[in-house]
């Protein structure tokens, strides 16, 4: 029997299982981004579990492991937070293509500096060869709270271009301190 | 005779039924395939309604539940994923990490314009005082000076100092392994470089009146935090033509303020490149 045929249906195989991750991750995205539990809603869920929960009690040793895992991830979060002073208070992806080798992602990202706010959307192309993961961006636009500076503008537009986002939030610092201290100028001559 | 004639029919019927034994197994191997080609079109469908389903919905507008309605399970997995999904795009900034027992692992992301390359570990404990207990920052990197100017009174700006060598490191790189991949046919030999990629020596052919002439250079790069040559030096044979020399001085400049790749590449856009 010719090897040719088995090739044939395993390679269809691997893009059918492909095209299923695909799929399945789009549904997850979506239905993340779709849901929304208010902090309040967090923190009453959190309650009435430790009010004393009417379930059974492996429901109530699974939700105090949610629990705990939530607010070690929270801290972790909290700590780079400060420790950047970068914050995110927005995010969402799109799962455009997913194979074996390349995860294509549309993001949507909003967040702050300190004051200053920024919102940005890119595309991230994650390559997985054998020895490394790399990562790509491409159609990137930032959008800064007050451009009106052409040497801002001319930074964000050139950043833009190279598709630079590692440069943006390495001077997100330098460009916040000019601003804060504009602002304080502006404010003290009104 | 006739005990020839029975081996011959046994290693015959043997063969036969190793044969057949062969195909028996091909064609269920087939059949198992073809099975399972057709339960991931079955899964694949079913997947495809659903998110279509989930996309029409969404296209009315976002739902927000009713906690009444939801397990407070499903209200914490959630925000979860939700925290997980913000740590995980952190590593974008530059800097992500996490609390460890002892202190904070960081983790120092690198990139070149566009491209993240590798990320490097520093596992810090804070106790007495903050000192790197691992770390897999390469050995050229100068972290021990860094490290005493900095780590034990502001560890922000050590990690920024630290990020600043990373990262021009991997430019430099960048530059020297992009200049041996689209240009390898104007280098003439190898391109030397040490390991900190802040020493590059290499040749090059210019073509020049329809002759080509060699030019060497040598890059330094003293500032390791920067991506470009603080020395270069673009040297022509001493009997080549006196308009060389002219081309050398602008090469050099232009390798001075210039990434290298993209230097060559303009050269290369004004016919400068020899063969």
């Amino acid at each position: 029997m010719d090897t040719d045929v088995f090739r044939v249906y395993e390679e269809e195989i691997q893009s059918l299982e492909e095209e299923i991750n695909l799929l399945a991750e789009q549904y997850e995205d979506s239905q993340q981004e779709s849901t929304i539990f208010s902090d309040e809603e967090i923190l009453k869920s959190i309650k009435s579990f430790q009010r004393g929960f009417q379930g059974d009690s492996i429901g109530c040793e699974s939700l105090s492991n949610l629990k705990a895992q939530l607010e070690s991830l929270e801290r972790d979060l909290s700590f780079l937070v400060k420790f950047t002073g970068v914050q995110f208070t927005s995010h969402s992806k799109k799962t455009v293509e997913k194979t074996r080798e390349r995860t294509v992602q549309k993001h949507r990202l909003t967040g702050n500096f300190h004051s200053l706010s920024f919102h940005l959307e890119f595309q991230l192309l994650e390559m997985q060869n054998k020895e490394s993961v790399s990562a790509v961006i491409t159609d990137l636009s930032i959008t800064l709270e007050s451009e009106e500076n052409s040497d801002v503008s001319k930074f964000v537009s050139s950043t833009e271009e190279r598709g630079d986002l590692l440069t943006f939030f390495r001077s997100l610092s330098s460009y916040a301190e000019w601003h804060v201290h504009r602002r304080r100028t502006f404010q003290h001559f009104k | 005779g006739v005990f020839a004639h029975l081996e011959m029919l046994e290693a015959q019927a043997h063969k036969e039924a190793v044969k057949k034994e062969e195909t028996d197994q091909q064609e269920e191997k087939l059949a198992r395939l073809k099975a399972r080609v057709e339960e991931l079109k079955l899964q694949r469908d079913k997947l495809r309604t659903k998110v279509d389903l989930q996309q029409g919905q969404l296209e009315k507008g976002r739902v927000v539940l009713d906690p009444d309605q939801t397990s407070p399970q499903a209200a914490l997995e959630w925000k979860i994923k939700s925290v997980k999904s913000m740590l995980k795009i952190f590593y974008l900034t530059g800097i992500s990490g996490k609390l460890t027992k002892q202190g904070v692992c960081f983790c120092i992301s690198t990139a070149y314009e566009g491209t993240y390359f590798d990320s490097y570990y520093l596992d810090l404990f804070i106790k007495p005082q903050v000192w790197i207990h691992r770390h897999s920052i390469p050995p050229f990197i100068p972290l021990e000076q860094i490290a005493k100017k900095y780590l034990k009174t502001d560890i922000k700006r050590f990690m920024a100092v630290l990020s600043d060598h990373l990262n021009a490191y991997v430019g430099r790189r960048y530059q020297a392994e992009q200049l041996q991949e689209h240009f390898s046919d104007w280098i003439e030999g190898a391109l030397q470089r040490n390991s900190l990629c802040n020493l590059l020596v290499f040749n090059y052919t210019v073509a020049r009146e329809s002759k080509a002439f060699p030019f060497s250079v040598r890059l330094l790069y003293g500032d390791l935090c920067c991506s470009l040559p603080t020395e270069v030096v673009v040297s022509c044979a001493s009997d080549a033509p006196a308009s060389l020399a002219e081309m050398a001085a602008a090469h050099s400049d232009l390798f001075r303020s210039t990434a290298l790749h993209k230097a060559f590449r303009s050269i290369q856009g004004t016919g400068e490149m020899g063969n």
